[in-house]
């Protein structure tokens, strides 16, 4: 399930009103997120949600559901 | 660097893995894995091997073959093995996912028409959609290989490969310009050509043997395949590999493998500047130490000052000196290198009056305030001449802007199978580069373009392939669309923008439409960053009857429409 937060960061990022993003969502079918927007994107996952990811976490990153389950993480292990 | 050269490929290499085959020639990294470190020796092995296993296949002296792979420790030697064979290798990119299917092979079809390719040596997972290909009526393409899957026996001593026999003067690689809709051209150079010029490179850099290149660079263009591939192969330079898939996700693994390999010269084109300084975490550099890097070239898009300062202002803390910075202009016309800045000193600036470029004259201003930063791509390689020229042909002479001209020694002689392209820019021996610069002190300084192209993080994109893509959107009035691109000085680099005459009207019916061009784009791997819809009749149109691209552009960025 992605957050409503985490999909008003993305959809904000590539100035969408609205996009379904669902777990096995790819980058490379939503409207605008392609390579130098994705770096964008996550930039801005990290401000928002104030985490850091890094170079390798973000290799292995597959569909917005494990960019979701990273960021869930990342979170838990701040608390 | 020794002075044993070689006029062909294969001989050169063989000459380095003879000379000391425990050196090491690649290092291949993949983020996660341990690297796969070639040393000049085995990768010779490997090569025959290939070159044996292609031959085997029916690769014949003077095939055109293909690639058509992702980033891979084994693509090294076959590319090796390809010119071991005697044949002539073209390395074009890995369709990305956004790419549909059917663009791609109908890109390849453009392709394989005018280069006559032979074979495309790919991966299984591309082989339902290239077997068109194949099997297309008139196609050139007699198979699909899959070399990654071959068993070759290293072992087995094959007898003189057709490479070692290769004539100098004949081609030895294809490398294509990007496009989608037939417009892909193909330029050719001989081993004579290529080892002369990648020689010239090496001079013009001061490379020596203490040197290490490290490149996250796609090998489908002239950057990644010469300056990254070719000159280290020929010089016997170490290189470090990295995938450009990875390096864009993760920009800071270039630092990481520079810093682990002791690597001092690096190919960057601009946008490449902001992604390394905005990008990569502080948090992700500690430890590393950049003392080594003596030279980071700026190259394929126009180079920008304040690029170099973000980068220099990130990595002066790790070791990084102004004297780092330089610039090169090259084109794959030019088989690369144009131009070069000299190493150990920083690229020189001119802070011009923005009001006397824009016509034509280069007048030096005191204060940065208002001042447009031109920054030098440095002086012509030797046997390498460059003219600035008006619209009539004339030389302008110093401080004047006008369009590039180039002539040099190791210059294409035309586009594969299209002479009409090659007559439109290609004139005595002259190249057109549709570039518009100037000249300054024996400098040459590239300023902006006649021609259309948009340059988006190093790659051309062609305004004929965006209209074409985004014409089948319904709702969009036929013929009446335009693309060019725009300064995004916070990337550092330049974005599409399209602008479509409409009869759609309401904030959420044009959002849609905006969507359903951003999607017809994206079919092309085309990433449409603004979107500006219009009324019928809005567009200018030039004396042709088509809208003009330069005159749209010229009223849109002065703020006539806003974007969605």
């Amino acid at each position: 399930m992605i957050s409503e937060a985490l999909k008003r960061t993305i959809l904000a990022e590539l100035k969408l009103t609205d996009c379904d993003l669902e777990d096995a969502t790819l980058a490379s079918e939503v409207p605008g997120w392609d390579s130098l927007s994705h770096v964008r994107i996550l930039t801005a996952v990290e401000e928002t949600f104030g985490v850091r990811f890094r170079g390798l976490e973000v290799l292995r990153l597959k569909n917005v559901g494990e960019l979701q389950a990273l960021l869930d993480r990342k979170l838990s292990a701040q608390r | 660097m020794s002075t044993s050269s070689f006029d062909r490929l294969w001989d050169q290499w063989s000459h380095w893995a003879e000379v000391s085959p425990d050196a090491e020639a690649i290092i291949h990294y993949a983020g996660g894995k341990a690297e796969k470190r070639w040393t000049r020796g085995h990768l010779m092995i490997r090569a025959r091997a290939f070159a044996g296993a292609l031959a085997g296949a029916g690769v014949v002296p003077g095939d055109v073959c293909a690639l058509v792979m992702r980033h891979h420790p084994d693509f090294y030697p076959l590319y090796l093995g390809i010119v071991g064979a005697g044949a002539v290798p073209a390395v074009l990119a890995y369709p990305n996912q956004r790419l549909h299917p059917d663009k791609f092979v109908h890109g390849l079809t453009g392709m394989a028409t005018h280069s006559g390719l032979r074979w495309i040596a790919t991966e299984r997972a591309l082989e339902a959609s290239l077997q068109p290909l194949v099997t297309g009526a008139a196609s050139s393409v007699h198979a699909l290989l899959f070399p990654l899957e071959w068993k070759l026996d290293s072992s087995a001593a094959p007898g003189r490969l057709a490479g070692a026999d290769a004539n100098p003067d004949q081609p030895c690689l294809l490398q294509h310009s990007s496009g989608t809709t037939g417009l892909q051209k193909a330029v050719e150079f001989s081993h004579r050509t290529v080892l002369t010029h990648v020689r010239d490179v090496a001079r013009a850099i001061a490379l020596g043997p203490d040197d290490t290149i490290a490149s996250w660079l796609p090998l489908y263009h002239d950057m990644g395949m010469i300056a990254a591939f070719q000159l280290p192969l020929a010089t016997g330079t170490r290189v470090v590999q990295l995938d450009p898939f990875e390096w864009v996700a993760a920009p800071g693994l270039l630092f990481q493998a520079m810093a682990d390999e002791g690597a001092s010269i690096a190919w960057l084109p601009n946008f490449a500047y902001h992604l390394l300084a905005d990008r990569v975490h502080d948090e992700e550099m500690e430890g590393l130490r950049l003392d080594r890097v003596r030279l980071l070239i700026n190259c394929s898009e126009p180079v920008r000052a304040d690029s170099h300062l973000r980068l220099l202002r990130k990595l002066e803390p790790v070791g990084l000196t102004p004297r780092a910075l330089g610039a090169c202009y090259a084109m794959a016309e030019a088989t690369f290198a144009v131009t070069q800045t000299a190493p150990g000193s920083p690229p020189r600036e001119l802070a011009v009056s923005p009001a006397g470029l824009a016509s034509g004259d280069v007048i030096l201003v005191d204060t940065h305030a208002a001042a447009r930063v031109c920054v030098s791509s440095g002086a012509p390689l030797p046997g390498t001449r460059v003219r600035v020229v008006d619209d009539a042909g004339q030389d302008v002479g110093p401080g004047r802007v006008g369009e590039l001209w180039i002539h040099s020694a190791t210059l294409f002689d035309g586009y594969r199978n299209r002479p009409d392209e090659t007559a439109r820019v290609l004139q005595h021996g002259w190249y057109r580069s549709g570039d518009l610069g100037f000249c300054w002190d024996g400098e040459y300084y590239v300023i902006g373009r006649q021609k259309d192209v948009i340059i988006v993080a190093g790659k051309n994109v062609y305004p004929e392939d965006v209209e074409a893509a985004v014409s089948a959107v319904p709702e969009l009035i036929p013929g009446r669309i335009v693309a060019f691109g725009a300064d995004d000085t916070s990337a550092g680099t330049e974005l599409v923008c399209v602008v479509a005459e409409t009869l759609v009207v309401g904030e959420t019916e044009q959002q849609a439409l905006r969507v359903a061009i951003l999607r017809a784009a994206m079919a092309f791997d085309i990433t449409v960053s603004r979107v500006y819809l219009a009324p019928p009749r809005w567009l200018i149109k030039s004396s042709a009857g088509k809208p003009s691209r330069k005159l749209n552009r010229e009223r849109i960025l002065s703020g006539a429409l806003e974007a969605l």
